[in-house]
C-alpha cells in the first residue's frame, strides 16, 4: 500500500493497483474507498494483507487502546465447527444506537486465517441495533475476535475460541 | 454459475412503526479464494463480493466490506429501525464489477 506515494508506479500491476487506490485516498486501505472503476479489485495487491493478527490490529487501530468488551459484546460462534468453510457468527453490541452514541463499525478478525481481517460492518444510528451476522471461512482452529468501534472512538473487543475440524481455506 | 448474483432477502412480517427489525440476506456468489501454486499466491483478479451497501427508504444505513474469508453464497444479517414504509435495498458489489440487488418492502400492518 506504499505505492500510493511512489512517483514511478510503471508496471501494469502497480498502475491497476493505484487506480484502485485513488478513490480511497486518505482512508485506511484501498478496499475501503468508493468502488474503483478498474476491474482489478480482486488482484492480490488489493486484498487485505496476509499478515499475523498482531499486524492486523496494529494496522487497523494503530496504538489505540482496545478495552475488554466481553460484557458489552455478545459474540456467538459454534464451539466446534465441523466445516471450516461455513462457520456462522453473530455479533451484537449493547448500544443505544442514537446519533449521540452508537456503534460505528464492527470488525470480525480471525487470528489464524492467513488474512485475519475478515469483514467490516459500518453501521449508522438508523441500524437501531448493533447486530450483524454472517458465515465465515476458518482455515483452522482459531480465536475469532469482534472489535467494535463506538462513535466516541472507544474500541471494545470480545474473543472466542473455535475448534475447526475440517479447515475451510480461510483466504 | 448461471444463478450468480441471485439475491434473497427476508424481513419478518407484521412490522410495527418504530420496531427494530432484523433482515436476512443471501446472495449466490462463488467468493473465489486465493489460489496457491508451490506455496505462492497466484496474482489474478479473484471474483468475490467485497462491498455491500444497505439502504432503507432511500438512505444509506449500512456499508459492509467483505473478504474471501466470508463463505461462498454469503449470508448476512443486520438490524434496522423501521421508521417509515419504504424499500429496504441491499446491493452487492463484486471485484469484477458485478452489481446485484435485492429489495424488500417495509410496510406496517
Amino acid at each position: 500500500m506504499n505505492d500510493r506515494t511512489d512517483p514511478t508506479p510503471l508496471s501494469r500491476r502497480a498502475l491497476l493497483k493505484s487506480a484502485g487506490v485513488l478513490g480511497a485516498a486518505g482512508l485506511l486501505a484501498p478496499w475501503l474507498g468508493a468502488p474503483p472503476p478498474a476491474l482489478a479489485q480482486g488482484n492480490l495487491g488489493n486484498l487485505v494483507p496476509e499478515e499475523p493478527v498482531d499486524a492486523t490490529l496494529k494496522r487497523l487501530f494503530g496504538g489505540r487502546p482496545i478495552k475488554d468488551g466481553s460484557s458489552a459484546i455478545t459474540l456467538e460462534l459454534p464451539i466446534i465447527a465441523e466445516n471450516g468453510a461455513l462457520v456462522p457468527i453473530s455479533v451484537e453490541v449493547a448500544s443505544p444506537m442514537t446519533p449521540q452514541s452508537y456503534v460505528k463499525t464492527i470488525y470480525v478478525i480471525s487470528d489464524k486465517n492467513r488474512r485475519p481481517m475478515n469483514a467490516r460492518f459500518n453501521l449508522t444510528p438508523a441500524s437501531g441495533q448493533a447486530f450483524v451476522a454472517t458465515n465465515l471461512r476458518l482455515g483452522e482452529s482459531t480465536d475469532v475476535r469482534a472489535v467494535a468501534e463506538l462513535s466516541d472512538g472507544t474500541l471494545l473487543m470480545a474473543k472466542r475460541d473455535v475448534k475447526v475440524t475440517i479447515g475451510g481455506c480461510g483466504g | 454459475m448461471t444463478d450468480i448474483g441471485k439475491v434473497r432477502i427476508r424481513i419478518p412480517s407484521g412490522i410495527k412503526a418504530g420496531d427494530v427489525v432484523r433482515a436476512r440476506v443471501l446472495v449466490l456468489h462463488p467468493m473465489e479464494i486465493v489460489e496457491r501454486r508451490a506455496g505462492k499466491p497466484v496474482d489474478k483478479n479473484y471474483l468475490f463480493v467485497n462491498r455491500v451497501v444497505v439502504s432503507y427508504a432511500g438512505r444509506e444505513i449500512g456499508l459492509f466490506d467483505l473478504t474471501q474469508s466470508v463463505s461462498e453464497n454469503p449470508f448476512l444479517s443486520f438490524a434496522f429501525r423501521a421508521t417509515e414504509p419504504g424499500q429496504l435495498k441491499v446491493t452487492f458489489l463484486d471485484t469484477h464489477g458485478g452489481k446485484y440487488e435485492g429489495t424488500a418492502d417495509v410496510k406496517f400492518g
